[in-house]
């Protein structure tokens, strides 16, 4: 999958080792490539216009979920191409289905429907508590048999990961099994990512990069509203300009 | 001297016959020639009625369009198209020959195969342009370019306006024609590239704003007074004809030719005649004979001579060499695959929806459902291999970011239609605003041949890194041609990228072979290519799945 190709980056592809060396096999990160980190250089920029960001991150946002679905389990099959002639090929499981982590983790839907037209998406909200930091889960919508599905957990920038691991605990009580967990992830800071295999050694996660300072504006400049409107802002922006 | 009365426009050809439709091809074809000047409105052959190959589909490109719905004029341009001539087709008593689609102008490796070029020397009204006719009627051959020396009169200054009118100005002297410009041109044409042809407009003596598009072909016939007078344009002419035909002859056709279809005055034409006309005959043009290979007296009626010249020709040509499918197809077997390939990384995700699409049970939404989805990919991947620089840029978070940009934002576009056009929406999904040139290419179901009929491609795209696409590549006959194409336009080599869905490894070989710098970027390799040229085990046609046009008998 992701690590096998990397022939345009040399350099990277012993970069992904030392990623599995420290953050264990389940962690991967997008193949990059220039083009992946142009993006980046997009979104990191803080000249790029809003409507530049959007359209790069939607960019970012769809590589990275069609990478994700490459965790997703699959079998083999035959088909019959319209020359008559046999092309063996690979079907997808069904039962899958997306939960996205209010707000920015909305973003990520719309990448996630350009894929799947008709998956299933839950939503978990998440907010902080404003003295403690504490986050807290305020609302959680999920299909009715959401364990039993492998499920496409999506946010775009992880810094501590709190609120990722709140959000894993909820999906745990609705008793979605750990190995069926696949977190679709942007931006994510090597503390969040250490704290997340160390809590979650099953879960799968892919991300496009692994740097110490996350884009904490995304979702205040992907939606163009500021804090205090919806509850994840306040969480892991508390720094933020 | 003034217009040939009966020139018609450069990218001439002959092909297929058909006097039926003549009428109303006549009139089209005028109003297409003679309103555009854009680029490759020579490539286009009439707009109805041709007898196109309309149904079967050239299996490789899949890219098929009928051209017909374009353009449809009610204006009448005639009386302009008469001053400027610029018509596409020639008619004999027999049959109408038109544009068609042009055939490849290079050999297997796609490197160009020089043109023969025919220099038609002769005096005022000798009939060069009948023999030009006659040449290109009887040789047969597909694409013949027509270039003709009343183009390269030099502009007039006032005074010599002045002149022009009283009949005074000298149209016969060498000095009259612009050289220069004839020697770049021819040289350009003679190399296949792209020319731009002034238009010389007899009444203001002025060239006309716009150019007439011209490009090289397997012949190219250039004709005029004095087509050996300049020795690099003499040597530029593999061939050289004289047309001899009696001073009387010359002054009688003359005569008819000026007064009834230029309105002109006896006395005025008679008064040019002797002052100018005749003396510049015998002092320039008639030692222009010495230089000429053969002879042709009494002109287009001289039908041994001007078989004779075929012949030649054709043996010249068939020397040449521009058989291509076939032999692309066959040759490569077993070679490693070339460097110049970059194959998509071989996911799961990306085998489920190839699965998708070359499953023939697929129904057509879900068919241009994942194929979108495929195509996303490829052109981010394609998009990947463009030159990229390091930048550092400043974060809202206060820290520099180390990162990169990509070197030029001269990126474009260019499909070959139809079945590159399924690819366009995804390169505007990931490129704002970028511009897309398209090509047609078609397979004559006779030759098996690619033919190229259309061509719109962006201004200065020789500036451009262009992404061409094509959904999928069999023998890789029609992305040569356009390859080709864009090479002619001055783009380099190594700013191409070809970009598709699926293809085979013979047409990988063919292309890395004929143009080693080119990238090319596909999400799949399939080993075979049958009888037909398809593609094994393949997609089918794909742009008749995509389109929804799949022949309702393909069940199989």
């Amino acid at each position: 999958m992701g690590s096998t190709e990397v022939t345009s980056v040399p350099k990277k592809s012993s970069e992904s080792n030392d990623v599995a060396d420290v953050y264990g096999s389940n962690l991967k990160i997008l193949p990059c490539n220039n083009q992946v980190k142009e993006l980046q250089t997009i979104l990191r920029d803080k000249n790029t216009t809003r409507s530049d960001f959007k359209f790069y991150a939607d960019r970012l946002i769809r590589l990275v979920i069609e990478e994700s679905l490459n965790q997703l389990p699959f079998s083999k099959c035959v088909v019959t191409t319209p020359t008559g002639a046999k092309y063996n090929g690979l079907k997808y499981q069904k039962g899958n289905c997306g939960v996205s982590i209010v707000r920015s983790g909305e973003a990520m839907e719309q990448g996630l429907r350009d894929c799947c037209r008709s998956i299933r998406i839950g939503k978990i909200l998440v907010e902080s508590d404003a003295d403690t930091h504490e986050a807290k889960v305020v609302y959680a919508k999920f299909p009715d048999d959401i364990s039993e599905r492998k499920v496409l957990l999506m946010y775009p920038i992880m810094s501590t990961g709190n609120t990722v691991i709140k959000a894993i605990a909820v999906l745990k009580e609705h008793n979605v099994l750990e190995e069926n967990i696949i977190l679709s992830n942007l931006f994510c800071t090597p503390i969040a990512a250490k704290s997340l295999v160390t809590a979650f050694p099953q879960m799968k996660i892919l991300t496009s990069e692994i740097h110490s300072i996350a884009p904490n504006h995304f979702g205040q400049k992907y939606f163009g509203c500021s804090r205090f409107i919806v509850g994840e802002t306040t969480n892991i922006q508390g720094k933020d300009i | 001297m003034a217009a040939k009365m009966q020139h018609f426009d450069p990218p001439s050809s002959a092909s297929s016959e058909s006097d039926d439709t003549e009428v109303c091809l006549d009139e089209k074809e005028i109003f297409l020639a003679d309103e555009l000047c854009e680029d490759a409105e020579h490539y286009r052959r009439s707009d109805i009625g041709t007898p196109t190959p309309q149904s079967p589909r050239p299996p490789s490109t899949g890219s098929q369009r009928s051209p017909r719905s374009r353009r449809q004029r009610t204006t009448s341009l005639s009386q302009s198209s008469k001053k400027t001539s610029a018509e596409s087709i020639l008619r004999s008593k027999t049959r109408t020959i038109y544009t068609a689609g042009r055939p490849p102008w290079y050999n297997s490796a796609g490197q160009q195969v020089e043109p023969f070029v025919i220099g038609i020397c002769g005096g005022s009204a000798s009939g060069k342009t009948t023999v030009a006719t006659k040449i290109i009627e009887s040789l047969d051959v597909p694409w013949v370019t027509l270039l003709s020396m009343d183009s390269f009169y030099k502009v007039l200054n006032e005074k010599q306006h002045e002149m022009a009118a009283r009949n005074e100005y000298n149209f016969d002297h060498p000095d009259a024609f612009d050289f220069e410009l004839l020697k770049t041109t021819l040289q350009r044409l003679k190399e296949g590239r792209m020319v731009e042809v002034p238009i010389y407009n007899f009444v203001t003596h002025r060239r006309e704003s716009r150019t007439k598009t011209m490009y090289g072909a397997n012949v190219i016939i250039f004709e005029g007074i004095l087509t050996f007078y300049n020795v690099d344009v003499l040597k530029m002419c593999d061939m050289k004809v004289f047309v001899d035909t009696d001073a009387d002859v010359r002054l009688a056709r003359r005569l008819r030719r000026d007064i009834s279809q230029r309105g002109r005055d006896l006395e005025g034409v008679l008064k040019q005649y002797s002052t100018m006309v005749q003396p510049a005959f015998y002092y320039y043009i008639a030692p222009l004979m010495v230089h000429a290979d053969i002879i042709v007296p009494r002109g287009g009626d001289n039908e041994v001579a001007i078989e004779l010249i075929v012949q030649h020709v054709h043996t010249q040509l068939q020397l040449r060499g521009f058989k291509l499918r076939e032999k692309l197809a066959h040759s490569y077997i077993g070679q490693p695959l070339p460097s110049s390939l970059y194959l998509l990384p071989d996911t799961p995700q990306i085998k489920g929806l190839h699965t998708f699409i070359r499953n023939k049970e697929t129904y057509r939404d879900e068919f241009i459902f994942y194929s979108k989805r495929l195509i996303r990919l490829v052109i981010e991947y394609a998009l990947s291999l463009l030159p990229f620089e390091d930048v550092t840029v400043e974060t809202p978070q206060g820290v520099l970011y180390p990162g990169k940009r990509a070197a030029t934002d001269k990126i474009c576009g260019v499909s070959i239609l139809r079945a590159g056009e399924t690819m366009e929406q995804a390169v505007r999904d990931v490129c704002k605003d970028i511009r897309i040139g398209k090509i047609l290419i078609q397979t004559n179901q006779q030759t098996g041949e690619p033919e190229l009929y259309y061509l719109r491609l962006p201004k200065d795209i020789k500036d451009y890194k262009v992404i061409l696409m094509d959904a999928t590549v069999a023998t890789g006959a029609a992305a040569i041609m356009a390859i080709r194409v864009l090479l002619d336009h001055d783009v380099a080599e190594e700013n191409v990228l070809l970009v598709s869905l699926l293809m085979a490894e013979s047409g990988v070989h063919s292309i890395a072979y004929a143009f080693p710098r080119v990238k090319i970027v596909t999400s799949a390799l399939d080993p075979v290519i049958n009888e037909k040229f398809y593609v094994l085990p393949g997609i089918g046609n794909f742009g008749d799945r995509y389109f929804g046009t799949e022949p309702s008998s393909i069940e199989d």
